[in-house]
């Protein structure tokens, strides 16, 4: 299961941390929760007893090399892939359609209508979803405005760039306020500027309660976006926890600078002590358990100059990396 | 009138019956949001459907072309029966005793023409007048008729079938009186009319005959259009992938339903306004259209367009979930459209032909060629009422089973990209 966890960046988590279900503490406690889902396309095992949940107020990141599953889990979720086993729940109860119509979904491979005016596509999604016609116009507008695209409402969906495009495309997906957004490679050939808008719009969703569960191979930007991560290859569940925890989670890795000595031979034989990486001068070691740093620190000073002593975090392209082989 | 009145007021009874009952079983609870939402979920494509096939281009100068058509099949022909002949000139040279004039008045009116006579006073006149065009026949004194051209033996003008008429019943007046006949009596025999003649075989109903051609062309123009529409939109709802998103908050038989439901009615409004101006345009001209039974094929045109579409638009929907390519739609379309044709042709020989084949009368009750054949019985009178309603009542039972396992084949294809789905791959149990 995914932890709930405290932002890196400050931000907190509605959620109780423990809180197992719906309590008066909590404004919204949803959870999606996957259980046992295995699915077969002839021979290929595209999902292999695949469980993991989805708790409400985190962006969660949706990891795994390509043909790992992610794109069938998401199918999965909103019932547009038979399963072989298995089970996708939504606060305990099997999802139905009445509750998929509070889901929003992102698909891979976009799809709006080409010939249709942005507008009139946005509030035909939305009353799909269970809008009123007002609503669902007055949400296209706001969501529109708010993704830096409200003067192209008029506009054929197929008269706008890419970028353009998948910013529609994550309006579809928001305008009527869904309880679980489920997106699958929403930050694909975006431009910075791009990333940044559906960065900033995934945490607020997250802020406001909504389950966020979103695929992505931009390791990087998924590490500064989500609070947790889930990384499965070949159907199977690899790693899952919150970002915070797998990076810090392991032995501690220290990096070093000491002038007059580059080559880090004052760390050479240190008992609990592995030189990693010496690269440029910066030192990378890695310490057991019971080395004290202090000590190290001493011996460091000793050396020389000290102008850099840092304990280093793991990426969270090395944790995937060390998950997928 | 009969058998399209009672098919209908049958209808609208089981559909008040239907509805009572419905609220009989949804007044005890409170509500059933589920069949709310899909009915709700059904009317919201449907109704974007017809939204944006009105709003299309190909739409407006569609229905345009359509109308422009039908209007001058039915104008040209009114107006071509409608217009007056000129009165045929007649030239007499000498004298034209009153029985002569009677002679000639009474052979133009058996030919349908009317007469003026023109005095000419002399043959050299009469022959410049004819030359000119002036006149149309010389007839010199009482014994001699005198035109430009020679008749043709296989002339069938009016002209010449006046200048025959009026050289033979001169001729018989002649004689009649050349056998010392009073006038009266010679009146009387010149005025004799022919024998009336009556055949077998019932003749040809032109009037329904060219009502049942253009309602059998306007349902497989229509039928055409309306089930490639079906094809191409399901086609590209998949190819632009904007199915999984709807998928993701509709049902499968709901985007489908919705679909078919939308540009059925955008067809039925299409196809009414055609036979509402083809009424009113033939009213207004005095055509035969709206003579005899005309009209009743017209209806019985709107119910098998109807019925035809609902039968067809599933087979078209589920093809078009298993293409994903414009060519991929092309190699669909011909296999389908070929009952279609084949029961188009069939219909359009038999209206041609003036009388309805065994082969016409079966073709009537199977749903793939009914929508063709049907109304062209129909014109001929050739079809009972319950004979109309049992061929009806095959045809929504079949279309009910064709859209049964058209949304199998749609559930089970409309997902799957990366090339064309093939039929078996669908239709497998064991998927």
């Amino acid at each position: 299961m995914v932890p709930p966890s405290t932002s890196r960046r400050g931000r907190s988590n509605p959620q109780s941390p423990g809180c197992p279900t719906l309590c008066n503490l909590c404004p919204v406690a949803n959870v999606l929760h996957l259980e046992g889902l295995r699915r077969r396309f002839g021979t290929l095992t595209a999902l292999d007893d695949l469980s993991f949940d989805v708790p409400s107020g985190q962006v969660v990141g949706f990891l795994g090399p390509n043909g790992a599953g992610k794109t069938t889990t998401m199918r999965a979720i909103f019932g547009l892939t038979d399963l072989n086993a298995g089970v996708v729940k939504w606060n305990g109860s099997v999802i139905g359609q009445s509750d998929r119509r509070r889901f929003g979904y992102m698909p891979e491979e976009r799809g709006l209508y080409p010939g249709m005016l942005v507008g009139d596509q946005l509030s035909y999604l939305g009353r799909l979803h269970g809008m009123t016609s007002t609503d669902a116009a007055a949400a296209a507008t706001e969501w529109l405005e708010r993704l830096g695209i409200a003067d192209r409402a008029k506009s054929k969906v197929e008269a706008l760039s890419h970028g353009n495009q998948q910013r529609v495309q994550m309006a579809a997906a928001l305008l009527h306020g869904p309880e679980l957004l489920v997106l699958d490679e929403p930050l694909a050939g975006l431009d910075p500027s791009g990333i940044d808008a559906i960065g900033e719009v995934l945490a607020a969703q997250a802020r406001s309660g909504c389950c966020v569960i979103f695929s992505s191979h931009q390791l990087d930007q998924v590490e500064d976006l989500c609070e947790s991560v889930v990384i499965i290859d070949h159907g199977r569940l690899m790693v899952t926890g919150g970002v915070d925890e797998l990076a810090t989670s392991g032995p501690r890795r220290l990096v070093v600078r000491v002038d007059g000595d580059r080559s880090g031979s004052w760390a050479t034989g240190v008992a609990g002590v592995t030189i990693s990486e010496v690269k440029g001068g910066e030192v990378r070691l890695v310490l057991d358990d019971d080395v004290d740093s202090d000590s190290l620190l001493t011996l460091a000073r000793g050396a020389g100059r000290i102008t850099e002593f840092v304990f280093e975090r793991r990426r969270l392209s090395e944790v995937f990396r060390e998950a997928v082989g | 009138m009969t058998f399209v009145l009672i098919p209908v007021l049958i209808a609208i009874a089981a559909l008040r019956l239907w509805m009572r009952r419905r609220r009989r079983q949804t007044s005890p609870r409170s509500s059933r949001p589920w069949l709310a939402s899909i009915k709700s979920d059904v009317g919201l494509v449907a109704v974007r459907e017809m939204r944006e096939r009105f709003r299309g281009r190909i739409f407006k100068v569609g229905t345009l072309f359509i109308l422009i058509v039908v209007g001058a099949a039915i104008i040209i022909p009114a107006l071509h029966n409608n217009s007056k002949q000129p009165p045929q000139m007649i030239g007499v040279v000498g004298t034209s005793p009153a029985s002569l004039r009677a002679t000639v008045e009474s052979s133009a009116k058996g030919v349908g023409d009317t007469l003026q006579f023109v005095a000419e006073p002399d043959v050299q006149h009469a022959r410049a007048d004819l030359r000119s065009g002036r006149i149309d026949l010389a007839i010199v004194n009482g014994s001699q008729l005198v035109i430009d051209r020679p008749l043709a033996a296989t002339n069938s003008s009016v002209d010449s079938q006046l200048v025959l008429a009026v050289a033979k019943n001169v001729g018989i007046t002649e004689a009649l009186q050349a056998a010392h006949l009073s006038r009266a009596q010679s009146e009387t025999l010149a005025a004799a009319k022919a024998l009336p003649v009556t055949s077998i075989q019932p003749g040809k109903k032109s009037s329904v005959n060219s009502t049942s051609l253009i309602g059998v062309i306007l349902i497989f123009v229509m039928l055409s259009q309306y089930n490639t529409w079906t094809l191409i939109g399901v086609m590209e709802e998949k190819s632009s992938r904007v199915i999984e998103v709807l998928l993701s908050t509709v049902r499968p038989i709901q985007l489908l339903t919705g679909k078919v439901l939308g540009i059925g009615l955008v067809a039925l409004a299409q196809a009414s306004l055609i036979v509402a101006f083809a009424l009113a345009v033939s009213k207004a001209v005095g055509s035969n259209l709206t003579h005899g039974t005309a009209p009743l094929v017209l209806v019985s045109t709107l119910v098998w367009l109807v019925l035809g579409y609902a039968f067809y638009c599933w087979v078209y929907a589920a093809a078009g979930s298993m293409a994903e390519r414009q060519d991929q739609v092309q190699s669909l379309a011909l296999p389908l459209s070929l009952p279609m044709i084949f029961g188009y042709i069939m219909a359009l020989t038999q209206a041609s032909s003036g009388s309805p084949t065994v082969l016409l009368k079966i073709l009537a009750y199977l749903p793939p060629t009914a929508p063709f054949a049907m109304p062209v019985l129909v014109g001929f009178g050739a079809v009972t009422w319950w004979e109309f309603l049992c061929s009806v009542l095959i045809s929504v039972a079949c279309t009910f089973g064709v859209a049964r396992a058209a949304a199998t084949i749609y559930r089970r294809s409309i997902l799957r990209t990366g090339g064309r789905v093939r039929i078996r791959e669908v239709i497998s149990p064991a998927r």
